[in-house]
């Protein structure tokens, strides 16, 4: 013990640093980790290339612009790198808003459902007793519904849905697993010696709850995070291929969905497969993302002489 | 002993009792007794060592003292006023005399916080000065515990600390308030014997410098006797014996207390003597006997009356006081050791 | 001759900064029926010397130089798999964990008995487990309860249970890291009463590791004290204890509360032990020394006979012996 802490001491100053330095350090090591990131790194660079081509030429626009020349789906050209679809449109246009939209929907959802799901957690675990069962039991019910039959209904009540609102669904309910998660490690923490160290130096519920039990599970919750959004992107991409999506907004799942109504399912390679190939990319690089992220949380996971 | 000097806290007759859960809904296994009709009065300036083995209830009376628990039975008085029942800002206030050392230094420091911002939290919870004059307080706190010089560790995280320094920080956390009571649950049980030297002798000139009271929690005889004035025995949530720290270990009447110091290792502590032989070797077969706790094991014990019955804590002199029917005060005891 | 034979073993571990030396320049001999205690502060490096002798160091582990003779063979120069022949049948280790070392899925009686069983298939289960009753007396663990699993055992018989199965291949050299540490000391009193029977009737070895010093003495012969990853002084437990030679020893005797005689201040030992990966030269206890001068730093270090049995590994006393 006492080599262990001889070894850090002339080392770190500021521990938020060092902490990320040698979590760094780690996840460096994590092969997944780097393809994820790599991967990631790709996927930014088209949502942010997306703003380009209608700069171009308004007839790169992703939605309302179309190819005057073109009214049929055309295979990749020097004009249009990947093709057009039915109407003339652009696809790679299409594809790189797509990333953006993935982005959006994937990052929002999942930071919602994440602050969601950390504050509930907290709360459950750390109150006990009757808000920890009703909440929790809420949870369980969120849990069992099926979320996207739930968001199918709701469209064909109310007609095609927002992007912001599918998101903010989304988020509604993929919170109790991030709060299961998180009131786990609050109940742990609750009992720590820590914690009953403030309690009797006279420290307040909420002082308690912010300045110690929040920066010992917010890592956790940023791990979660990463996994959120992958099923985020996913929700969102099945519900526009199933023609519930936001009709102002292109996405990856939308494209899917023309290729399939316009029957060009078997017959328009360059049409299926970017989007396709995309959706499935970018659920995995999140995923890969997250794995390398456990493995830096938890020591546990780490391979012998990582450690530090 | 005791004369003159005022309690400062007691404990008047407490009884705790936890829940153990069953393996059923709603039914639940049988009540564990950790603390039973225990009555203790600690003296204004003393330190008053708590021995006993582990599971005998030492740490829940610490955790009901600091009000991390409450009592199912008695009352617990701190300068004569019942503290059990205290809400808000009586119970705020009561956080500012009294506070507690933990027994696990790698626990009981929040690890993202640093040094200063440990020892400075007690200052800003009961909003003590300004900025500046909380550094100071923080400075001197850590001065006191041997951290010095201080700038040296403020900013350190407590993985980047050895457990004896830990233990220091954990220390000067609960002394920054300048409590008047304060709870040591066994601080140097994870730590080595030279490391356990430092804080001994560091919670000896706390006590001499501010005038606390300490609550000594241990299961060491030899540190209780280095370090209190007064001591008691507890056995599975009773008290044996209380008496004089010196007194009781030189002399012990309780046969449990006796077999606590034939139980040391022999060569550093008693030169090789097994003095009271009052510990059966297998354990008496009984069931729901309702007499002396110690009856299972006691060699002494003589059964109708051991068994029915549960000794009083009895006074064997002014200070001294034994729960067994058959201690009697004097040097020699009943089983007839060399003392 | 000696049972085992350990000359100048150096241990260390890979880690972030370099090459951590947890054990350095170790040499001593221990005969049949004798026992050997290690004592140290925390982090001294006497867990990593018990299980180097066991070849049960972690991967990051290595043993850098030294010969290891245990019965008159080298262990260090055995394959994987002959150790493994020697590992329990001959030497067994209780570990510090110990308490955890049991399986909960398990009985006790079918796990000792499956120790038994894996060193000498040929006994047949019937013998091992009359075998595991006999090894449930000698420890003082009721035979009723031998059935149970670890989990409904307290701390003391858990250990007893660990003892036992140390015990089940009558190996001739036994390491017991801690074995007592978490235990009350009734408990701790009769389980180190019932080594210590062991070890006469049956002549077994005993290597005794802990940071207490006082149990150490109760159950050992010779005394190791340990600073640092070195060995600083060696003896009968007589001469260590009643006229301890190296500054070390002295701090450490004197940082101890007893329960007879005079209560003495404690004088803790200032300041913290060394780096390990860039130990400092010379003496290793310079920095915390009262007694320390300039040329513990320059000189090199030679073990003083103080006795044939005592030795000590300090420059300064060495002086003042006039050697
Ligand atoms: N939260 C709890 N729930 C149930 N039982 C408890 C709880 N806390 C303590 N106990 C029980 O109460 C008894 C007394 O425990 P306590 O922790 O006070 O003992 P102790 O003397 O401090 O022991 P140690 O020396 O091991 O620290 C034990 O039998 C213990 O199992
Ligand atoms: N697997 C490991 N990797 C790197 N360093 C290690 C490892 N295990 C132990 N060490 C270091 O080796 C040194 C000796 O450790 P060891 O566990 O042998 O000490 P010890 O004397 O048994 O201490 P304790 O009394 O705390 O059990 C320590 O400085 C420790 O930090
Ligand atoms: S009262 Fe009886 S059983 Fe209890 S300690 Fe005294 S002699 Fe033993
Ligand atoms: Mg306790
Ligand atoms: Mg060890």
């Amino acid at each position: 013990m006492s080599g262990k802490s001889l070894d850090n001491r002339r080392v770190q100053k500021f521990h938020w640093m060092s902490r990320f330095l040698s979590g760094w350090a780690i996840f460096r090591q994590s092969f997944l980790g780097k393809i994820g990131l790599t991967l990631l790194a790709l996927f930014a660079l088209m949502a942010l290339c997306s703003f380009i081509p209608p700069l171009v030429d308004p007839m790169y626009q992703p939605m309302a612009g179309v190819d005057p020349e073109i009214s049929t789906v055309t295979g990749p050209s020097t004009r249009h790198w990947l093709g057009t679809d039915f109407m003339g449109r652009d696809l790679l246009s299409q594809l790189l808003a797509g990333a953006r939209v993935a982005f959006m929907v994937g990052v929002s959802a999942a930071f919602m459902s994440v602050f969601l799901g950390t504050a509930i957690g907290m709360i459950a675990g750390y109150m006990g007793k009757f808000a920890d069962t009703l909440l929790m039991r809420l949870a369980d019910i969120i849990m069992v519904m099926p979320a996207l039959v739930v968001l199918l209904m709701l469209a064909a009540l109310f007609g095609q849905l927002s992007i912001w609102f599918i998101v903010f669904f989304i988020a509604l309910f993929r919170w109790p697993g991030v709060s299961r998660v998180i009131r786990a490690q609050t109940l742990s923490l609750k009992h720590r010696p820590f914690i009953e160290a403030a309690r009797v130096a006279g420290a307040s519920h909420l002082r308690i709850i912010f300045r110690h039990i929040t920066p010992n599970v917010l890592p956790l919750s940023f791990l979660y995070m990463t996994f959120q959004v992958t099923s985020a992107i996913i929700i969102e991409a099945a519900l526009a291929f199933l023609g519930f999506g936001d009709p102002r907004t292109i996405s990856w799942g939308m494209m899917l969905q023309w290729v399939w109504k316009t029957g060009h399912m078997f017959n328009a390679p360059y049409w299926l497969l970017p989007p396709g190939i995309c959706i499935s990319l970018i659920t995995l690089s999140f995923y890969m993302l997250g794995r390398a992220m456990d493995e830096v949380l938890d020591p546990r996971l780490r391979k012998e002489g990582q450690t530090d | 002993m005791g004369n003159g000097k005022q309690t400062i806290l007691e404990l008047d007759r407490i009884v705790k009792r936890y829940r153990t859960k069953g393996f059923f809904f709603g039914a639940h296994g049988q009540d564990v007794i950790a603390l039973n009709e225990v009555f203790i009065k600690i003296l204004r300036g003393e330190i008053f060592g708590l021995v006993g083995e582990s599971g005998s209830g030492k740490t829940t009376a610490g955790r009901l003292i600091v009000r991390l628990e409450q009592p199912d039975q008695g009352k617990i008085y701190l300068d004569g006023r019942d503290i059990t029942g205290l809400k808000g800002k009586a119970s705020k206030d009561y956080s500012r005399r009294v506070q507690m050392i933990f027994q696990d230094p790698y626990q009981s420091l929040n690890p993202l916080l640093s040094v200063f911002d440990t020892i400075s939290e007690p200052l800003i919870i009961h909003k003590i000065g300004n900025a500046e004059a909380r550094e100071d307080s923080v400075w001197q706190a850590m001065k006191s515990v041997g951290l010095s010089p201080p700038h040296d560790f403020a900013h350190r995280y407590p993985h980047q600390l050895s457990g004896g320094q830990r233990q220091r920080v954990a220390i000067a956390h609960a002394m920054v308030l300048k409590p008047e009571f304060v709870v040591a649950d066994e601080p140097t049980s994870m730590l080595d014997a030279s490391m356990s030297a430092q804080i001994f002798n560091i919670l000896l000139e706390m006590r001499r410098r501010l005038k606390v009271t300490f609550l000594f929690i241990t299961h060491s005889l030899a540190a209780a006797r280095y370090l209190c004035d007064r001591i008691a025995v507890m056995y599975k949530g009773n008290l044996m014996e209380i008496g004089p720290a010196e007194e009781v270990l030189r002399n012990p009447k309780h046969p449990y207390t006796q077999a606590l110091m034939d139980a040391l290792p022999k060569f550093v502590h008693s030169g090789g003597v097994k003095r009271y032989e009052t510990l059966l070797q297998a354990e008496r077969e009984v069931s729901g006997y309702v007499g002396c706790p110690f009856f299972v094991r006691c060699k002494v014990a003589r059964a109708p009356k051991c068994s029915r019955e549960k000794p009083p804590l009895k006074k064997l002199d002014d200070s001294h006081s034994v729960a067994c029917f058959y201690a009697e005060p004097g040097i020699k005891t009943r089983s007839g050791g060399k003392a | 001759m000696a049972l085992l034979e350990v000359e100048d073993l150096t241990i260390g571990y890979q880690s972030q900064r370099g090459f951590l030396k947890a054990v350095e320049g170790v040499s001593f001999s221990l005969d049949k029926g004798r026992s050997l205690g290690f004592v140290g502060e925390s982090g001294c490096g006497k867990t990593t010397l018990g299980m180097a002798l066991m070849r049960l160091l972690p991967p990051n582990g290595r043993i850098r130089e030294g010969r290891i003779l245990f019965d008159g063979q080298d262990l260090l120069e055995k394959t994987d798999e002959e150790m493994r022949q020697v590992r329990w049948q001959k030497m067994a280790m209780i570990f510090q964990t110990a308490m955890n070392a049991l399986n909960p899925v398990h009985r006790v009686n079918d796990q000792i008995a499956e120790a038994i069983l894996t060193h000498n298939p040929s006994l047949g289960k019937q013998v091992a487990y009359k075998q595991v009753e006999g090894l449930s007396r000698l420890v003082g663990l009721s035979k009723h309860r031998l059935r149970d699993y670890p989990h409904q055992y307290s701390g003391g018989m858990k250990q007893r249970a660990i003892i036992a199965m140390a015990l089940a291949c009558q190996p001739k050299l036994i390491i017991a890291d801690e074995p007592t540490t978490a235990l009350d000391v009734i408990v701790q009193d009769q389980i180190l009463e019932e080594i210590k029977n062991i070890q006469k009737e049956f002549d077994i070895s005993i290597i005794f590791i802990s940071h207490d010093i006082s149990i150490v003495a109760d159950v050992s012969h010779d005394i190791g004290i340990m600073y640092a990853g070195q060995l600083v002084e060696y003896g009968a437990r007589e001469e260590v204890f009643e006229s301890p030679m190296h500054p070390y020893t002295k701090a450490l005797l004197s940082s101890y509360p007893t329960l007879t005689g005079e209560k003495a201040q404690l004088m803790p030992i200032p300041g913290e032990a060394p780096d390990l990966i860039h130990p400092p030269s010379g003496c290793r206890f310079f920095d915390r020394c009262a007694g320390a001068r300039a040329s513990c730093r320059t000189n090199p270090l030679v073990w003083l006979e103080i006795t044939p049995t005592h030795k000590v590994f300090c420059y300064q006393c060495g002086r003042q012996c006039g050697r």
